[in-house]
């Protein structure tokens, strides 16, 4: 079904099943997450659509731009595999109708305490007396910094160099954006082990 | 509630924020009258939210502003050039809380830092001693931590990663303050309970805000009119050139005159110079005490950038006092790191709902979504530098779009400067380095938010010529208006903005007290 084949004017279609099914794709294969509920992407899509019928302008982009997944040159949306209909969000990544389902969705999904649970965020917390007796300080594999401020042998310097040695990189790699860090553990011990800084107290207590 | 009449001449101060509300605190309770007028509405503690968009629905500036320049925030958020409060209270509802002061040479930016080419810097004319007695007073009324006997606070989990690595790196100057939220109870006000929720607007009391502090004492004074959802749109002046009333518009849209004696304007930057253009006359064609054409300009908003970086293991930073862990062997002027000035580092957390707003604006896909998916095991921190002043970075008045009441809404232009990038990324590769010494598995570099610090559009001067106020705040041009805001720094400083404010404020109300005490106002 197409809504040039029948009558439907696009609100009509933003109401469709078909809409929505697709538009549930779209959000998911752009916002990939193994551990998120379906109900997430399904919420998210049907305030999209409420969004979308709100305003002409809206429902025409969002509309055709759903409608048009239905007659890609590779087929169907809904068949394309997971690495092609990534490829074609990408290309379409500039249209009002990407915008529009990127910055709602941004707004919405992340908004659901269903996906805040499994992302491992606890929320509100006034009602329950904060954090103060339920972990807000409860990291365990760092040893207990100092909380007051410096009191040793140094003045605090406010113009010039350090008398101190602190890592630096004076050359700094151009972009470090999302890494994923493929050093072994053992590596990281060394880095932090490269350390020029004096060991605090209880520095050894580290589990890494 | 006491209620003055429009034509009683009072001290009008405009915003209600850590400038207007300090200022209308000092003068109340040394008895003079005070009409305080604030645009948005008078939220009650009960009322705050634990939630991030329903809090910033509740409380921010969301009226349309514009913006354009180099910065990315015209790309990420063209119409959100900064975070701030339209509220009782301002925007100390929706501080964290960080509180160092000015350094000594930050006063003497010109002087310190040279001719550094397309910023504007100037001299303060103010000093840091003159300012010392006013930074005490100011501390001891916000309760700031590791200052005055007040505690410190206590290591959250967010500040365990930051404090660790910063001793890792070599860093020696961090601790869980200054702060200014309570430890332990003071000052009438509760311990914190580390609800996590600085950034919405704390419903125990614990952080200071004028909203709990400076309005209800001015209050019980009896010398404090405070009307809220009423916004100032013009300041009126008389044959003589003196303010004489401010014109504003209620909730209803209705227009009202309330005269004035004395008029101070504390709208926070943006807002403050909007409403000076917005009250041109034929003695000021160019905005109100805009003679020498700096009002708007030199606009500043701090270098800033955060980094999220993911571990292991779990961290849950947003448990607890966001902001409560600060870095300070950065903050100096060190020109061998390749730019003038320096930063801190200040320890930030948001939640998945504002962390996924921010962290990448415009970005989706698996990248993406790696960064939530990391995110309990993730921890965060701030960059805060001082950015340079230019001419052209600045505020007008926007000829098209216009807010709900029909007027021009403020336009801001930014480009940053060589100096403000260049910070900006060594600021980024530190945090890096100080992660990477307690084995985070990734870090990502986001960029500004909507400038949450907004400065310099009035700023101080001792020459007329050079800038829009003098050393207490007072117009060149209009001998009884004054500015009470972050719009009079000359130059940013290092420093989170808020306590310094205040302490200008606090040292402006007893300049004028004196100057009505001798008939010279
Ligand atoms: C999330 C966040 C975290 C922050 N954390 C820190 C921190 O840790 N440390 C720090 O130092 N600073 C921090 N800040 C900044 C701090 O909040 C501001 O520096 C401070 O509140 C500015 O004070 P102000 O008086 O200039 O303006 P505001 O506090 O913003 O008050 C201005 C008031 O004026 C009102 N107003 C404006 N125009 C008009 C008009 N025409 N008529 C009537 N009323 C008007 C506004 O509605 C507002 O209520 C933070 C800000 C944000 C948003």
């Amino acid at each position: 079904m197409t809504s040039h084949a029948t009558t439907e004017a696009p609100r009509r279609f933003l109401e469709s099943e078909r809409a929505h099914v697709l538009l549930v794709r779209v959000i998911r294969i752009a916002f990939p997450h193994d551990t998120l509920p379906d109900s997430a992407y399904e919420r998210t899509a049907d305030s999209l659509l409420d969004l979308a019928v709100r305003t002409n302008r809206m429902t025409l982009a969002v509309a055709n731009g759903l409608d048009s997944l239905g007659s890609l040159p590779a087929g169907d949306f809904l068949g394309l595999t997971v690495e092609e209909a990534f490829e074609h969000l990408r290309a379409i990544e500039r249209t009002e109708f990407f915008s529009f389902v990127r910055g709602n969705t941004v707004l919405t999904l992340y908004n659901l305490p269903e996906v805040w649970e499994v992302l491992g965020y606890e929320g509100a917390s006034v009602e329950k007396g904060g954090y103060l007796t339920r972990g807000f300080d409860d990291l365990d594999w760092l040893p207990e910094p100092r909380v007051e401020e410096y009191s040793g042998e140094f003045s605090r310097v406010e113009i010039g160099a350090l008398p101190y040695a602190v890592t630096t990189d004076p050359t700094p790699e151009p972009d470090r954006r999302t890494l994923p860090d493929r050093r072994t553990a053992a590596d990281r011990r060394t880095a932090a082990d490269r350390r020029r800084a004096p060991k605090r107290p209880g520095a050894d207590e580290v589990t890494l | 509630m006491t209620a003055f009449d429009h034509d009683d001449e009072v001290v009008v101060i405009v915003g209600s924020g850590a400038g207007g509300g300090t200022l209308a605190h000092e003068l109340t309770t040394r008895g003079i009258r005070v009409v305080l007028i604030e645009a948005g509405a008078h939220i009650r503690l009960e009322e705050h939210v634990n939630d991030e968009w329903e809090a910033f629905g509740q409380l921010a500036w969301t009226d349309a502003r514009t913006t354009s320049g180099s910065w990315r925030i015209a790309r990420d958020f063209p119409n959100l050039p900064a975070w701030v409060v339209k509220a009782v209270g301002g925007t100390t509802t929706h501080w964290a809380g960080a509180t160092p002061r000015f350094l000594e040479h930050e006063f003497r930016a010109r002087s310190t830092y040279g001719d550094i080419d397309g910023a504007t810097l100037l001299d303060w004319p103010l000093t840091l001693a003159e300012l010392a007695p006013y930074y005490d007073r100011a501390e001891i009324a916000m309760g700031v931590s590791h200052r005055h006997a007040r505690k410190a606070l206590p290591a959250n989990n967010n500040y365990r990663v930051f404090a660790n690595g910063a001793a890792r790196v070599g860093y020696n100057f961090y601790a869980t303050g200054p702060y200014a939220a309570n430890a332990e109870p003071y000052d009438g006000r509760p311990a914190t309970i580390q609800d996590g929720f600085n950034f919405q607007g704390d419903r125990s009391g614990a952080k200071w805000s004028t909203l709990v502090r400076e309005i209800p004492r001015a209050e019980a004074t009896g010398n404090l009119d405070l009307r809220p959802d009423c916004q100032v749109v013009q300041i009126t002046h008389d044959a003589r050139g003196r303010a004489d009333a401010v014109i504003y518009v209620d909730a209803d849209d209705n227009l009202h005159r309330q005269r004035a004696r004395v008029v101070a304007v504390a709208g926070n930057s943006i807002e403050t110079s909007r409403l000076l253009l917005l009250s041109a006359s034929s003695r000021f064609p160019d905005g109100l005490a805009n003679s020498s054409g700096h009002v708007g300009r030199h606009y500043m908003r701090h270098t800033t950038g955060s980094v999220y970086a993911q571990f292991e293991h779990p961290v849950h930073a947003y448990r607890g006092e966001t902001m409560a862990g600060v870095i300070a062997d950065e903050a100096r002027h060190d020109p061998s790191r390749g730019f003038a000035s320096g930063y801190y580092l200040e320890t930030l957390s948001l939640g998945p709902a504002f962390l996924a707003a921010f962290a990448e604006p415009g970005s989706w896909g698996p990248d993406f979504t790696a960064l939530l998916d990391g995110y309990a095991n993730t921890a965060g921190l701030w960059i805060v530098g001082e950015d340079m002043p230019q001419a052209n970075n600045r505020v007008t008045l926007n000829g098209t779009v216009t807010d709900g009441h029909g007027l021009p809404v403020a336009h801001v232009h930014v480009d940053d400067h060589p100096n403000d990038t260049a910070m900006r990324e060594h600021g980024y590769r530190q945090a890096e380095l100080l992660y990477d010494a307690v084995g985070s598995v990734s870090a990502h570099r986001t960029p500004p938010y909507p400038s949450t610090h907004n400065l310099g559009t009035s700023r101080m001067s001792v020459k007329p010529e050079d800038g829009v106020t003098n050393a207490f705040g007072r117009t060149h041009d209009v001998p009884n208006l004054f500015v009470s805001d972050g719009s009079v720094f000359t130059t940013g400083g290092a420093a989170n903005p808020t306590l310094t404010i205040v302490a200008l404020a606090m040292r402006q109300a007893e300049h004028i007290v004196d100057l009505f005490s001798r008939h010279e106002l």
